[in-house]
């Protein structure tokens, strides 16, 4: 009996909220439109890469045929390799690569000249220079190199070393 | 004997083929109704064969379809029932059911795809493969994975009121992260939709004609018809109110417009873009999906926008940000996988 009197008064107090709160609650159900989708007229297009290689592709253009002068096959990002699209810097006389010789760090003198190909008997100094960079790089290859073939060996050693 | 005798007729009458040749008539002991036909019907029937053309040179020389369907003024009706969709969904419960949006009848129905994109063969002779090879981790046999905690923790019972609790959150935050499963034949990571949105704010500024000329731009360049929204925050600074103005246009694309979209994105317009870097490397939303955004001078770029470029008051062309839905679980499978399709990445790689 002691607790049933707060029981009543929460009931009532329930009460009171559901009547203050008219909160209607009726099934309401429109009929919705089925719109039919709307999709804008496409055309084929032919699209010509700088290269000369081609494509077609839906395009709402009406154009029947897009050449592009800037895509993917000459622009530097795309291709950071070819040394057609880097700015090569012209070095008639030999002056930047031999200052270069002389202050540049590596990354730096990697810069390839237009001078490379062209031989010149001034140049055999810096020839054999870029003969000595590469026996570096070769090296720091074979480091690689080693470094790939030794890897899982050390698990071995020590099953060697049980046997 | 009187069956044999009208058989012996019978073969007689009929041209060769028709006679059966692998049973021997005298050991046929069972008689039938169909054997015992009078051999004068059978002298009725046609000698032609009826397989040959009978048509006479003047109906062939009549006979001009093309003609006679340009001469006809009304379409012919239609040879059969044809279902109509109702234009209303009337609910679950109403009698009259609109027919699912994948069956041609539908009004909801959009047919296609109609092309094989260069993109997508470019997917499947190479970038799947290529992804699957540098995916690949190689386990010895026997190899059993080390068993990891459960992602959602337990609790520890020190108190009575744990108890029926629900589970914990993960350990440093409350966000579940998508479970990346290793990759295999069957869940190479694919581009699965481009959401191309774009926020105008001059739409609630000044006037409608920015949204206009938005929603046209993003439609021209993608090929799909475009939604608008409206703000949910407000700005007070751009005097947007949520739910007044309507500033956002958003392009969804999935399927055949996804891909020719996403193809001449990477081949045409973002190589023309001027000193460009890429992609920043920390955009991803860490679920496999890949955010970056284009200026205004950048959609103009598109060749659909180029070719009449016109017809859009040059200020009003909008900037948009482009989303790439990829069905990859972490952002770095999603790099991986937008790198192999041509969208360079510069900074740090954020994974």
């Amino acid at each position: 009996m002691s607790f049933s009197l707060p029981l009543r008064h929460s009931a009532i107090s329930a009460a009171r909220v559901q009547t203050s709160t008219t909160f209607i609650c009726s099934q309401c159900r429109h009929a919705t439109l089925l719109r039919r989708p709307k999709r804008p007229y496409t055309f084929t297009q032919l699209i010509t890469l700088s290269d000369g290689s081609t494509f077609t592709h839906r395009t709402t253009s009406p154009a029947p045929v897009y050449r592009s002068t800037r895509d993917t096959r000459n622009s530097l990002l795309w291709n950071p390799s070819s040394s057609k699209l880097m700015n090569v810097e012209e070095d008639e006389a030999g002056r930047l690569a031999a200052f270069r010789a002389k202050f540049g760090r590596g990354w730096d003198a990697k810069t390839p000249t237009e001078e490379e190909s062209s031989k010149t008997p001034e140049q055999m100094d810096q020839k054999a220079e870029a003969a000595a960079r590469a026996a570096a790089e070769e090296e720091e290859d074979d480091n690689l190199l080693d470094l790939i073939s030794s890897f899982g060996q050390e698990e071995e050693q020590p099953s060697g070393k049980k046997n | 004997m009187a069956a044999s005798e009208s058989s012996r007729y019978l073969a007689r009458s009929l041209p060769r083929a028709f006679v059966p040749t692998v049973r021997p008539q005298g050991l046929c002991l069972r008689r039938n109704v169909s054997g015992q036909t009078a051999p004068a019907d059978l002298n009725e029937l046609e000698s032609a064969t009826s397989l040959a053309s009978m048509a006479s040179s003047d109906a062939v020389k009549s006979f001009d379809p093309i003609a006679r369907s340009s001469q006809r003024k009304k379409q012919l009706p239609r040879s059969r029932y044809q279902f109509r969709s109702p234009k209303y969904d009337r609910g679950p419960l109403h009698p009259h059911q609109p027919p699912p949006p994948s069956d041609p009848s539908s009004r909801l129905y959009i047919p296609g795809p109609f092309s094989l994109p260069r993109v997508e063969q470019t997917y499947q002779s190479t970038v799947a493969s290529d992804i699957l090879t540098l995916c690949y981790v190689h386990n010895p046999p026997g190899f059993k994975p080390p068993p990891k905690a459960a992602r959602l923790r337990s609790w520890d019972d020190s108190s009575p009121y744990h108890k029926n609790r629900p589970l914990r959150g993960p350990r440093g935050g409350d966000v579940l992260r998508l479970l990346r499963k290793p990759i295999n034949f069957n869940n190479v990571p694919k581009l699965e939709r481009i959401t191309i949105h774009s926020y105008i704010k001059q739409a609630a500024q000044e006037n409608s004609s920015w949204l206009h000329v938005a929603g046209m731009a993003v439609q021209a360049i993608t090929n799909a018809k475009v939604e608008t929204f409206k703000s949910k925050t407000s700005v007070a600074t751009w005097s947007i109110v949520p739910g007044r103005d309507t500033v956002a246009v958003k392009a969804e694309l999935r399927g055949e417009d996804m891909l020719h979209f996403f193809g001449k994105l990477v081949d045409v317009v973002l190589p023309r873009i001027k000193d460009w870097e890429g992609v920043k490397g920390s955009s991803g939303d860490s679920s496999g999906n890949i955010t970056f955004g284009l200026e205004p001078e950048n959609v103009a770029l598109f060749p659909e926008i180029e070719v009449n470029y016109d017809m859009y008051p040059p200020k009003m062309i909008p900037g948009c940000h482009i989303t790439v839905h990829t069905s990859a679980k972490t952002d770095k499978d999603a790099r991986l996988l937008l790198s192999a399709m041509g969208i360079p990445f510069y900074g740090k790689i954020v994974n």
